[in-house]
């Protein structure tokens, strides 16, 4: 950890992006994941370009529950829309609710984390109970009971940024159940951060605290943050999906979650629709997966106890 | 000294037990304000509903007779605290004039057959390979528990259980694929534990794989932590044999933690197993979730959270408690 106290050229930190880069691409898990996930991003980014709009009742194109052919490369589910559209308009809502869900937990994981490491006694105290309870309770056994009540109070009626409320909910729910894990690591390395000489400097020089937690100690965090924030899209993915199975989704903007209800629902499973049910369970798998093996690479690569002393 | 210690024993109780109360006072705390934000009068909405209308002086009558017309804080919040503590959870919206706690009672069982069969599956096959992957890490073994490990880790285990039941149930036939026992089987009692058995297996297969992703890489972590450790170099230098090592200190060791995250486990355990019955028609509490998520049935659902708080924070205390035993070093 001696490059806080190294002062950076622009050349030299060209040279610092370059290794880590080559650090982190020099895992086979790392390249797989980026890999995957472009794929997806792209999927996400133009679905409209790749399959056409949305398909609906009214829109669809094929029988009910055809196995794959050359005409529906993924099949057809129980109302004749091709399976493929659905799948990949799908990425678009799935993915985006898992990587707001992301920002939001990792902005208020960060935050509890900081102001309570930096300022200790009693806030520590009490802020690190309110993380421990949502540490303690799993963020989807929360969002089965938190969800429900918010859309009932607010209504299911106009969009918000672009998404169908009861999605809106979804995400603000996972978001802020699933940030204490954030928290506690930022907090812990916020404690070792703050008996370090160069915020002592800053404090002499009369930087106030706001400004020492977001200019002096937020910079040295963004390697924890990041590959926890890894896992969290992981995560949010997972009750994301969990929730939309349940039936909590939204079928007019359908995640992949949702499809598999609708799976379940039309009775895939148990008609042998393997192709119905398969396609938006794979992605989902493969999405977490690619997260879950960056973040792992991220935390190798960062790591100052497997790091070689050159 | 010994004063002391005993000292700091009973203050990392206390201190365990004021966290598991605070957590559980805020469950509580939830499950109380959720209800009260929900739109529309309690009374109205458990007389009648959305669809019956219910003259304004019954209404009247029932929300003084319930205490709805005394003020939230803090007569109606001490009413409940204290009705929750003697179990009484309310009555059921969608199942008329049944009680919560009823209902949960009922399904119990159903739930716990579930999860203890497949924690203790995924418990003895997680551990055992992650172990064996840590003690001869980057090994072949390694390399493919871990693999698929990381990717069961990342799969739902609903979306497990649909593809276990296109396999083993739709194409192959091997095992039914919904519900708990087969209508118009026998009454025999040896049929009916085998009919009961076979139901139970692919619900079983779906959440213990689940479980074992989890289990290997944790048990991986703990067992490579634990190999490079100083007194398995001194282990070795005394002579001990590859065995010996492996069961007097490195097995003992690398349990510590896995015992707690097992523990502690617990929430996930159930939450997936909510989906993975909602996949079987199982009729659990997961089951009671989904039927109660599509009613809208809040008094049930609130019900199966304070279940699912009460059940999680005991089995944190219980984690905390244990680490506290097994641990020396904690103890003194």
């Amino acid at each position: 950890m001696s490059e806080s106290i190294v002062r950076y050229s622009s050349r030299s930190r060209a040279r610092a992006i370059k290794s880590f880069l080559s650090n982190l691409l020099g895992h086979a898990g790392a390249q797989l994941g980026l890999l995957c996930l472009v794929f997806f991003l792209v999927l996400s980014a133009v679905p409209n370009i790749l399959v056409g709009p949305l398909e609906t009742v009214a829109t669809a194109t094929g029988d009910f529950l055809v196995p794959p052919s050359s005409q529906h490369l993924l099949g057809t589910d129980e109302v004749g829309r091709d399976v493929l559209n659905l799948v990949v308009h799908g990425a678009r809502i799935s993915l985006t609710i898992a990587l707001l869900a992301t920002v939001i937990s990792l902005v208020v994981g960060t935050t509890v984390g900081i102001t309570a490491g930096y300022y200790g006694g009693r806030v520590d105290v009490w802020l690190m109970r309110l993380t421990d309870f949502f540490f303690v309770m799993p963020s989807f056994v929360l969002a089965l009971v938190i969800t429900p009540v918010v859309l009932e109070v607010m209504g299911r009626g106009r969009e918000i940024l672009g998404f169908r409320p009861s999605l809106f909910v979804i995400l603000v729910v996972i978001g802020i159940t699933s940030w204490a894990f954030v928290a506690r690591i930022v907090r812990s390395q916020t404690l070792s951060l703050k008996e370090r000489t160069f915020i002592d400097r800053a404090r002499v020089v009369g930087s106030s605290n706001l400004s020492i937690m977001v200019r002096h100690i937020l910079p040295n965090l963004v390697p924890q943050i990041a590959a926890n924030g890894a896992l969290v899209v992981a995560g949010a993915i997972y009750v994301e999906t969990s929730l939309s199975f349940l039936g909590l989704g939204d079928p007019l903007q359908p995640s992949w979650g949702t499809l598999l209800s609708l799976a379940q629902r039309a009775g895939a499973a148990s008609t042998g629709a393997w192709w119905y049910l398969g396609a938006p369970g794979l992605c989902a798998l493969a999405v977490s997966l690619s997260f879950v093996l960056v973040g792992n690479a991220l935390d190798d690569t960062f790591n100052p106890r497997q790091r070689v002393i050159p | 000294m010994a004063g002391n210690a005993q000292e700091g024993r009973t203050s990392r109780i206390g201190n365990v037990l004021i966290r598991a109360a605070i957590t559980l006072s805020m469950v509580a705390t939830l499950n109380f304000v959720l209800f009260r934000v929900i739109p529309g009068d309690p009374a109205a909405l458990l007389l009648g509903g959305a669809r019956m209308s219910v003259s304004a002086e019954r209404i009247e009558a029932q929300r003084q007779n319930w205490g709805l017309d005394r003020p939230l804080f803090p007569d109606q919040i001490l009413d409940y605290l204290s009705a929750t503590l003697h179990g009484d959870l309310g009555y059921s919206f969608k199942f008329r004039g049944r009680l919560v706690s009823d209902l949960i009672w009922e399904r119990l069982p159903a739930t716990i057959a579930l999860v203890g069969l497949a924690q203790l599956i995924a418990m003895l096959c997680g551990v055992m390979l992650g172990l064996y992957a840590g003690w001869r890490r980057g090994g072949a073994v390694d390399r493919i528990a871990m693999g698929a490990s990381l990717a069961l880790y990342s799969t739902p285990s609903f979306w497990l259980a649909m593809v276990l039941v296109v396999i083993f149930s739709t194409a192959l036939g091997w095992f039914p694929g919904y519900g708990i026992y087969s209508p118009g089987a026998s009454i025999g009692s040896t049929d009916k534990i085998l009919d009961y058995l076979r139901h139970l297996a692919l619900p079983v297969a779906a959440v213990a794989l689940g479980l074992i992703g989890q289990y290997v890489v944790v048990a991986r972590a703990a067992m490579s932590d634990v190999v490079t450790e100083d007194y398995m170099v001194t282990a070795r230098a005394k002579g001990l044999t590859n065995g010996q090592m492996l069961m007097r200190h490195a097995f003992r060791n690398a349990m510590l933690p896995l015992v707690t995250l097992i523990t502690l486990n617990l929430g996930y355990v159930v939450a997936g197993a909510i989906t993975v019955e909602a996949v079987f028609a199982w009729p659990g509490i997961g089951g009671l979730t989904v039927e109660a998520l599509n009613a809208r049935d809040y008094p049930v659902l609130q019900g199966i959270f304070l279940l699912l708080g009460v059940s999680i924070v005991a089995a944190n205390l219980l984690a905390d408690l244990a680490y506290g035993i097994l641990d020396p070093r904690i103890r003194q």
